[in-house]
């Protein structure tokens, strides 16, 4: 009965308005099909000024995966004006910080700047977009470091290798099939070639995005881009301008049948000679076409159950099933649905595994929707002596729950309450703006998406729950891995 | 047509951007000014001081509180803390755990604990509902005994889980090698540890540590001091308890040469590699700021600092190489710290050591100077973002008594720090021929660690940070060992000898003079025997008796300042018959000792002989020099009501008195304490009496 009377009074909080602070912003494209987003934030004199590049490591071939990534930390290395070394020290000795990181869909490089070297940035962007220059030096010095990367975030680590082993069972024949890290052998097998193609294939601005969240002038900062962005020119012209810094005369001639000396090596897009502006506007007319592999529409259609033996104490399960594409209407449903299950110390997977059975020292669940597919993992690491096989009945028994039960409107609530509080802190720093304004124009179509996300999950009901986890939580047809330690 | 144009034109307004020189690099604009917000601080009644950052960003506040104890020795029950923080939250006496759990989740909000502070973050619209819910739990948390089972198992399952986590297994050791057994720094939960805390411990704890004075709440956000001064009162104002916990000045220990300690972690691909250099530093120096600087440059924040740009840029031995000093009230150490792959790990070593060199030795560029501080400038601005900081700065000027713009002055305290001055506080806290090397890694990079070692001999350690015991078989008997341990004693040839001068001993007087860091004065400890059997032990300070103990061969009683005095049981006289004796072990077949020669271990570098012995009350365990066959040590475990306590002398400076060889120096560790004793006196045959000690 106490119970009772405390869910009627969690029930009477439900009268407040939901909100979401909006996010301005201005966004357009220049002629050589760079998209570019600019949000202002004055309270704080800095500035964050991001790339998104759209390939990540589903772009890669057979054989060379982890090569999206491996070309990020090469485009650290310098460009035609940047000497070696010298990019980390022009940001960092200018008071700014930079980094980069790479997915299975994309790239995404950034520095935040104080705001007075908001300029700087845009330079040191656009040379890498325009000109990245990598020596052999670089390369193989950075073919160990991301090994060592490897080592660090993977194989050093407890159960960190089970994103590889699911992804390679959940994605057959699919660029999927394998994650951003890639393999230590295909590192070591890529070519003069590799490198080559990759950039001119993708780095090109028409695949990219620059979005910039700070203390800006917006109009400065249109000026800024056009000088840095809008002097790299279109299609196949960015190539050529490639070709001309890096080819002899001789090959240059060969494969464009012009001489070097026609162009100045100055302006590539409002050339003084004829001759120039006509070869220019010839190879900028040829678009730069990039295939992207197509949805995954391969599914499960049985139970596959396997066991990985690691350097590891405690047993660990992890389950996982088909689901759809990120930008699926039923996402927001499935992400909801996951808060209910994992979501904070009252959801329902901590307090009936963990807290009320004690068969699991922790158990999560997370949506992985992706560009081209997506998949919905849950997990859980066995306490001392708890058997696996009675650990996923207890997972079974609530997630049979979730598509037998509706939600009730407290627990449902609940969750609207929690995806409120999130997209909140989401927008809370220049960076997160940046990235989010980024991801919702290059995935979703639209960074209009980053002020109507909320909207999405309010829109979600307690009948579309239970229906997505009745869709989507098939009992026959999902895999189970299980992890033993080793030497047992 | 005009409009049409004037249209083109509007969507790409800078056509004509003409020709741009891009081996130029742009020039910053003017710079803009860093605003640093007073945050206000006030005091409650009830002793909370409340420093408040306003900012109106977005609609949250939150609220960190935090006691103001000094942490807290934790002895045999190492971790107890850790437990009582995480069970606070296991419900009040007006709520269920579950009920907490989900009326904190209901509202979207975080609700945290540890074992001396607090966290809330919470829209500012359920401001009202999130606080009820922390000050219920601050005030009234019930610490159920279901959750403390469940919680207990939990860590069970945990503390087996640090043995496969590489990071988790070099803190452990780490908090061993850079502070003394005393200091609470140095404590890890073990799987004993964690067997003799019980609930009882666990709720005494909370009431001895959440108590408002001297404490400090930060609130930040979405609040006015109005509102803040109100909400204070209304769900802090009744918070009462007892005095804040202060113990005594602690600090890291000084490293003493380059010592290596070496964890395994089988099947390990890389080793976790940390370097420490304790410092004698407390926060607020004069030197801090100097010293962030040369720690920047040295192996800072990014890719541009020396350890980067070697171990990875350069040699590729790394993902990321990063030194941090960490300035800490109760012991300051810097840690230089890495992942490297096994066949690179002595390499990665080498060149630590060689950049600590480096940088302790010669000046640096003004160049990389000017780009550190310019990087550590804009990391300052860029902190300023987050709300946290600036609260974080107010409240660091309250705790350690900072210059009330000791922020505001930063950047130009910053500028101020010259090349001179970085090699000056290089040579002041830093040396690369002392150093606690901390290595987690596969076995197979062990034998090439040696070498850094000063003396060559490597500490291992277990995943919570204790000395693997090595245990090596015995080459002689147990009565053997007797038998050489009571020649080298007598220092006589044959057991007949030995016999022969300790018949002529009818007595013994020794003096030991102990000091302790953890007791202002000295304490002197007189222990006495007269033949056959009789025993007197008493231990005094500043001119009053502590404790006392007598035994007479057939009964005996022990008086304590506290407890007063207790006669001897039957069960006690019984064991005390099997140690008594100048050297008892040469009565133990007679006296019915259970004894046994459980091989040799190696301790401190050396090879000793382990007998152990049960007299029925006790298990000692002592420790016998594989050479000289002198007693080095002895560890004696005691069992009480299911827990056992451990109390440990070492033997040192043996030098003949009296025809017998004797220590120099003894001392004494009994849980957290540790007596450091000197013998100042050793006399035998005198004429002596039990008298002093009934």
């Amino acid at each position: 009965m106490k119970q009772l009377f405390c869910i009627g009074v969690l029930a009477l909080f439900t009268g407040n308005a939901f909100s979401q602070s909006k996010v301005d912003y201005v966004e357009y494209d220049l002629p050589n099909g760079l998209h570019v987003i600019l949000h202002q934030e004055k309270s704080t004199p800095i500035v964050a000024v991001s790339i998104l590049y759209h390939v990540g490591s589903k772009n890669e071939k057979v054989g060379r995966t982890g090569f999206a990534h491996f070309f990020e930390h090469l485009l650290f290395e310098g460009s035609q004006n940047i000497e070696r070394g010298e990019y980390d020290k022009l940001v960092e000795g200018n008071g700014g910080t930079l980094n980069a990181n790479t997915s299975n869909d994309r790239t995404f490089y950034y520095e935040i700047l104080p705001s007075n070297q908001l300029e700087l940035g845009l330079w040191l962007e656009s040379e890498r977009l325009l000109h990245a220059k990598v020596e052999k030096i670089g390369i193989e010095t950075q073919r160990s470091v991301v090994k060592e990367e490897k080592r660090q975030r993977v194989d050093n680590q407890p159960y960190a290798s089970f994103i590889t082993e699911t992804f390679k069972r959940m994605f057959v024949d699919h660029p999927y099939n394998w994650v951003p890290i890639g393999s230590m052998e295909d590192l070591d097998a890529a070519q003069e070639e590799d490198y080559v193609n990759f950039y001119r294939t993708y780095y090109v601005p028409s695949n990219a995005t620059l979005s910039i969240a700070g203390d800006l002038d917006i109009e400065q900062t249109k000026k800024w881009i056009d000088k840095y962005f809008a002097s790299i020119p279109a299609g196949q012209a960015i190539n050529l301008v490639r070709d001309y810094e890096n080819l002899s005369d001789a090959d240059f001639k060969s494969t464009y049948g012009a001489d070097k000396s026609v162009l100045d090596g100055q302006d590539y897009v409002n050339p003084k000679s004829a001759e120039a502006k006509k070869l220019l506007n010839k190879y900028a007319a040829m678009p730069t076409s990039i295939v992207r592999p197509p949805n995954y529409t391969g599914k499960l259609t049985s139970v596959i159950a396997d066991t990985v033996y690691d350097n590891i104490q405690l047993p660990g399960l992890f389950i996982t099933y088909n689901f759809p594409n990120q930008t699926d209407p039923d996402f927001y449903a499935l992400e909801m649905m996951n808060e209910i299950l994992s979501g904070g110390s009252s959801s329902r997977l901590n307090k009936s595994i963990v807290e009320k059975k004690e068969l699991a020292v922790n158990a999560f669940s997370f949506p992985y929707g992706l560009e081209a597919g997506g998949i919905g993992i849950f997990g859980a690491i066995a306490s001392g002596e708890a058997d696996l096989t009675v650990l996923l009945a207890a997972i079974d028994e609530e997630i049979s729950r979730m598509q037998t039960e509706l939600v009730s409107q407290e627990e449902f609530e609940k969750i609207r309450n929690k995806m409120e509080n999130d997209l909140i802190t989401m927008n809370s720093s220049v960076a997160g703006i940046a990235e989010n304004l980024a991801d919702n124009h290059v995935y979703y179509g639209s960074a209009a998406r980053t002020n109507t996300m909320l909207a999405g999950y309010l829109k979600v009901s307690r009948e579309d729950i239970m229906r997505v986890a009745k869709k989507y939580l098939t009992p026959d047809a999902r895999l189970l891995l299980y992890y033993l330690p080793k030497g047992n | 047509m005009k409009k049409l144009i004037y249209i083109t034109l509007a969507f790409f307004p800078f056509v004509s951007w003409g020709q741009i020189d891009r081996s130029l690099i742009p020039s910053a604009a003017e710079a803009p000014t860093i605003n640093i917000k007073d945050s206000e601080v006030f005091k409650t009644k009830n002793g909370i001081t409340v420093i408040l950052s306003e900012n109106h960003k977005i609609p949250k506040v939150s609220f960190q509180l935090s006691m103001g104890n000094d942490p807290i020795p934790e002895g045999p029950k190492a971790g107890i803390a850790g437990l009582m923080g995480e069970m606070v939250m296991s419900g009040t006496s007006n709520k269920s755990k579950d009920q907490l759990d989900n009326e904190t989740d209901y509202i979207g909000a975080r609700l945290s604990a540890g074992s001396s502070s607090m966290y809330l973050s919470v829209m500012t619209k359920y401001l009202d509902k999130g606080l009820g819910l922390m000050s219920d739990v601050l005030m009234n948390a019930n610490f159920p005994e279901s959750e403390f089972d469940r919680l207990v198992k939990q860590y069970e399952s945990g503390l087996k889980s640090a043995k496969s986590d590489p990071g988790q297994m070099a803190s452990n050791a780490d908090a061993k090698v850079n502070y003394d057994a005393t200091h609470p720094y140095s404590e890890v939960m073990t799987e004993e540890s964690l067997k003799s805390i019980k609930l009882e411990d666990v709720k005494q704890l909370y009431k001895f540590l959440y108590v408002p004075e001297g404490s400090y709440l930060v609130i930040v956000g979405d609040i006015t001091h109005a509102d803040a001064e109100k909400v204070v009162d209304q769900y802090f104002g009744s918070w009462t308890g007892g005095k804040v916990y202060k113990g005594r000045p602690l600090s890291s220990k000084p490293a003493n040469g380059k010592n290596v300690a070496f964890v395994a972690k089988p099947g390990a691909v890389q080793s976790v590699i940390n370097v420490s250099l304790p410092m004698n530093i407390e926060p607020g120096d004069p030197d801090q700021i100097g010293l962030s600087v040369m720690y920047q440059v040295f192996g800072g924040n990014g890719f541009g600092t020396r350890l980067m740009q070697n171990l990875r840029e350069d040699k590729a031995y790394t993902y990321g190489c990063y030194a941090r000093p960490d300035i800490d009230e109760h012991g300051s150490l810097a840690t230089i710290s890495g992942n490297f792959r096994n066949a690179v790990s002595d390499s990665a070593i080498t060149q630590i050591i060689y950049e600590i060199e480096k940088i302790t030795t010669e000046l640096g560029t003004e160049e990389e100077l000017e780009t550190t501080k310019a990087a550590m400038a804009g990391s300052f601005a860029r902190s300023l973002e987050n709300p946290q900081t600036i609260a974080r700065f107010a409240l660091n000027i309250e705790k350690y008594g900072l210059d009330k713009d000791y922020y505001k002055n930063y950047l130009k305290k910053l500028a101020a720090v010259d090349k001179n001055e970085v090699l000056r506080l290089a040579k002041k806290y830093m040396s690369a021929e002392n150093m606690n090397i901390v290595v987690v890694g596969n076995e197979e990079v062990l034998p090439k660690l040696a070498k850094f070692d000063s003396d060559g001999k490597i500490l291992k350690l277990d995943a919570y940070g204790n000395a693997v015991i090595e245990k090596k078989a015995a080459d002689v008997s147990a009565d053997q060992l007797i038998e050489k341990h009571v020649l080298a004693v007598t220092q006589t040839t044959s057991l007949k000898k030995a016999k022969k001068k300790l018949k002529k001993i009818s007595s013994y007087e020794r003096i030991v003079d102990f000091t302790s860091a953890q007791i202002p004065f000295p304490l002197k400890m007189i222990d006495v025997w007269i033949k056959p059997n009789m025993e007197g032990n008493k231990m005094e300070a500043q001119g009053m008796v502590f404790q006392s103990s007598y035994f007479n061969g057939v009964a005996g009683s022990s008086t304590n300042m506290q407890t007063g005095k207790k006669d001897m049981t039957a069960e006690e006289i019984k064991a005390k018959l099997k140690t008594v004796g100048i050297i008892p072990e040469m009565n133990y077949k007679l006296t019915g000792m259970q004894y046994d020669l459980q091989g040799i271990e190696v301790v401190d570098g050396k090879d000793m002989y382990v007998l152990h012995t049960n007299d029925g009350a006790s298990d000692r365990f002592d420790y016998f020099d594989k050479t000289s066959f002198m007693k080095m040590r002895t560890v004696i475990v005691e069992t009480e009501d299911g827990e056992s306590s451990t109390s440990e002398l070492t033997f040192m400076d043996y030098t003949s008195q009296g025809g017998l060889m004797n220590p120099g120096k003894i001392n004494l560790a009994a849980g957290p304490m540790v007596l450091e004793g000197n013998v100042s006196s050793y006399k035998v045959n005198e004429k002596l009496t039990l008298e002093a000690f009934k």
